[in-house]
């Protein structure tokens, strides 16, 4: 067994070397010698945002508890690091024990975002594994992949073994199993494959033929095999009490951009507003009880030390037992000296005494989020708050003693005309307007309001998927158009707003098949890395990219697809039937709204896995 | 017992990597996790009442690092020791306690620290040589070198700042044994001092680890052990 070394040459000349060092409280140590299985857990990014992760710190602990298996973790080294380690020949290593990725069994990726598709590819690379899922033999590990992006395999399908579909907690154990057995069975690399193949959840991209049309669209995906299935269908926990959740989550030495207990309150999402991929992939929402939530609260202090727990979900307002459940929670808190943070919130009275409570923070900025700017494009995407709303809950947080309010909003949302982008700024001020002369304001000086736009990225599995993106043009006028406004009218907004080159390679990556394989190839070895850090994107790199392998983002990013069209992830099954993403598209552009999970079953199809609310008593 | 002590406490090669904020937080989640009853500051953001006597930058291991800590209940040092212990990471150990009567904190009263500097030199030296040069350097009543600060770098004098030092010969390589001025007025850091050396005398010194052993408290003109002064 190789183990790296490090030494004070190398690590005392890279920014925060204790990225690099491991041996934090919790981590797990096992001899590896004596496991089975050994599984490297990747994340494809820092350190700082890795660690932040809440689903790794899940699987880590589900795998280590089994006696059999080792679980380590790996994080993509910052550029200063890397280079070092490049030209020391040092292969990327595990934190745990120093061991090289080539010789684990299993390395598994999270694809959290698409801008870190590359980082898979520089990981794999640094750590002896060959980037191209063909060119691994036996000897070398398995790669998988799973995570939120992993509803669209397909880009990513030459440089992964296999791909996760869903929720891990329980699949993890049957690839686990099935490993062991195949590796007893002295079978070779191909066979493994076959076997998981036939686990629901998993999906082998070597085993599916995909035959294009000659306009570029995909006509059809199908299995080389009989034990692959011709729609791979996602997996969920229907019942998060049942499994694990970690209470002794790992605690790093260095500030991490999450660096607290995180509590998972529950997963999906009632709401069904029409451009979030989480809403529709993570249904059905399911709860896990208050009296769990108690429990894990009080061990996790115990057990890290962590002075903070975050409550953790797409919509923390919607939990059913909130009010009672934070009662009890900030009894404990306030004894133990722990502060409690609340984010995915709506403000309302409720809310702003609990938050009042529940952290002794200084109020300094309080977040909304409308998406949009007018009331008619609220409506097109299924966003239920009113003008009237947000002016009331702005006027609560002012009232109680918050001074600055920072509102989300997208760009290039389907149907928006520059009405509706002008409508981001005059909702702006017309909130400085209805709070001018509130107690709590001074005299003559008024609140501060930023609005921060983001470009609208349509993504697989919602009724917007169809939909075409905006061009980088449209986007960037869009942007200065509202910035000028904003400039001409009050000195009070500040205007933040994100490069719409980054929106497009991110748009090309969610809606692509398996040809873009090739293009993210090409762009690792033109040096493409760490792509959701501005300071390491470059899109000629990615343009460059494009050409060479005779492909257009375009096709991918900015072309309106037909309903008829074969898409490329047609062969997975979220749960979420496609009928009902075209109606919800078609209602979109009506303007007609769907009700959220709690007031009504739209059936979207996620009743099919039986569980939480779509089985619940309402 | 006591409602307040102050303790001693190593890091080792595992830990030497974290940088002095770093440590803090470490600590902070260490005592949590024993369930002693510290005291918290009042205020929007209570925070656990422990000074630490001098930062340590990332790089050096230490066998002296002392800190000061408050508690809500009497607590006895041995109850103490252990209980941390237990908790803390590898690489870090509380070594000893006392009960702290007197009213100066840690941070104030430490005024001197002793190094071990291990460093190897392209071309060996024998001991009469190397004793040499070091007297020689601290013959230099001024020795001048750039000093980064906040507010940029400027000259500063650090003869007065040394205390003394001599080089011992360990296998392949040396071990420069420093005291110097530390604490919050007139710290001299381990590696500035190495770079005046390899300024003034052209001594091409390599680096290769640095250790403190040892921080005093300055009590009527003589170095006090930290513990000694804890009823000051």
């Amino acid at each position: 067994m190789m183990k790296v070394k490090l030494d004070d040459k190398l690590l005392l000349k890279v920014e925060k070397p204790a990225k690099y060092t491991g041996n934090e409280w919790n981590m797990v140590r096992k001899d590896p010698e004596k496991v089975e299985v050994r599984f490297a857990f990747a994340f494809p990014d820092d350190y700082e945002i890795g660690m932040s992760h809440l689903g790794m710190k899940i699987l880590y602990h589900i795998m280590n508890r089994r006696e059999d298996t080792y679980c380590e973790r790996v994080f993509a080294p910052w550029v200063d690091m890397e280079s070092l380690m490049r030209e020391r020949g040092i292969p990327l290593y595990t934190l745990e024990t120093y061991t090289p990725l080539y010789e684990f069994d299993i390395v598994g990726f999270t694809l959290q975002y698409e801008m870190s598709y590359t980082n898979v590819l520089n990981m794999l690379d640094l750590g002896g594994i060959p980037v191209l899922a063909k060119e691994r033999n036996e000897g070398h590990p398995f790669v998988c992949a799973g995570g939120p992006c992993a509803v669209n395999p397909e880009p990513m399908a030459d440089f992964i073994d296999f791909f996760v579909i869903g929720e891990g907690e329980e699949v993890i154990n049957e690839i686990i199993d099935t490993y062991r057995e195949w590796k007893s069975s002295g079978s070779g690399r191909e066979e493994f494959l076959e076997r998981i193949a036939g686990i629901e959840g998993v999906y082998v991209p070597s085993l599916y033929d995909v035959v294009y049309n000659d306009d570029g669209t995909v006509k059809q995906v199908t299995p080389k095999s009989g034990n692959a299935p011709d729609v791979i269908r996602k997996r969920i926990i229907r019942d998060l009490d049942s499994v694990d959740f970690p209470d002794d989550v790992i605690v790093p030495y260095i500030g991490t951009v999450h660096d607290r207990i995180m509590l998972e309150l529950f997963r999906g999402c009632i709401r069904g507003c029409r451009f979030c991929q989480a809403g529709f992939i993570y249904r059905p929402v399911r709860e896990r009880s208050p009296e769990r939530l108690e429990e894990l609260a009080k061990n996790s202090v115990k057990k890290t030390g962590y002075d903070e727990i975050s409550l953790v979900s797409l919509s923390t307002s919607d939990y059913s037992a909130l009010p009672e459940f934070c009662d009890n929670l900030l009894r404990f808190t306030e004894k133990e000296h722990v502060s409690l943070s609340l984010p995915s919130l709506r403000v309302d009275n409720f809310s702003l005494g609990l938050m009042e409570r529940a952290s002794k923070v200084r109020k300094s900025g309080l977040t909304f989020a409308p998406e949009a700017g007018t009331q008619r494009l609220r409506d097109v995407i299924n966003k239920g708050v009113t003008d009237e709303d947000l002016k009331a809950s702005v006027q609560l947080a002012v009232a109680g003693g918050w001074d600055s309010v920072k509102l989300y909003f997208m760009l290039g949302l389907p149907t928006e005309t520059m009405e509706d982008v002008e409508g981001i700024a005059d909702l702006g001020i017309s909130i400085i307007e209805s709070c001018r002369g509130l107690s709590g304001v001074q005299e003559g000086k008024g609140i501060h309001i930023t609005l921060s736009t983001s470009c609208f990225v349509p993504k697989p599995f919602t009724p917007f998927q169809w939909e075409p993106m905006d061009s980088i043009e449209a986007l960037t006028e869009k942007q200065h158009h509202l910035k000028d406004i904003i400039r001409k009218r009050t000195r009070r907004i500040k205007y933040q707003y994100h490069d719409p080159r980054v929106s497009h390679m991110e748009a090309v990556l969610a809606r692509g098949d398996r040809r873009l394989g090739k293009v993210i190839h090409t762009a690792w070895k033109l040096g493409a890395k760490f792509d959701g850090w501005d300071e390491h994107f470059s899109f000629e790199r990615w343009q460059k990219a494009f050409e060479e392998n005779g492909l257009d983002s375009a096709f991918y990013a900015n072309r309106r697809r037909d309903f008829s069209e074969v898409l490329p992830w047609d062969h997975i099954d979220v749960g979420i039937n496609r009928k009902f993403l075209m109606e919800e598209c078609k209602k979109a552009h009506e303007g007609d709204l769907t009700r959220n999970c709690a007031s009504g079953c739209s059936n979207c199809g996620a009743a099919v896995f039986k569980a939480g609310i779509c089985v619940r008593k309402r | 017992m006591a409602r307040a002590l102050r303790f001693r406490f190593s890091r080792n090669e595992k830990l030497k990597y974290l940088a002095h904020l770093d440590m803090l937080r470490l600590f902070e989640r260490a005592l949590k996790r024993t369930g002693l009853p510290v005291s918290y500051t009042q205020g929007f953001n209570p925070r656990q009442k422990i000074v630490f006597g001098l930062p340590i930058a990332v790089g050096l291991t230490s066998s002296a690092e002392y800190a000061d800590i408050e508690f809500d209940g009497d607590v006895a040092p041995e109850t103490f020791v252990s209980k941390l212990n237990e908790t803390l990471p590898d690489g870090a150990e509380v070594l000893d306690a006392v009960p702290l009567c007197g009213k100066s904190s840690i941070m104030s009263i430490i005024a001197s620290a002793k190094y071990e500097i291990r460093f190897t030199l392209p071309k060996p030296l024998e001991q009469d040589e190397i004793d040499g040069i070091i007297s020689g350097f601290l013959n230099n009543n001024d020795i001048t070198v750039m000093k980064k600060t906040k507010s940029g770098t400027k000259p500063v004098n650090i003869r007065p700042l040394i205390y003394s030092l001599s080089v011992g010969i360990d296998g392949g390589s040396y071990i420069l044994y420093a005291f110097v001025s530390a604490g919050s007025e007139n710290n001299l850091r381990p590696d500035l001092l190495v770079e005046a050396i390899r300024q003034k005398t052209g001594l091409p010194v390599e680096t290769e680890s640095i250790h403190r052993s040892a921080m005093y408290a300055s009590a009527f003109n003589e170095w006090k052990d930290p513990f000694e002064v804890a009823d000051d």
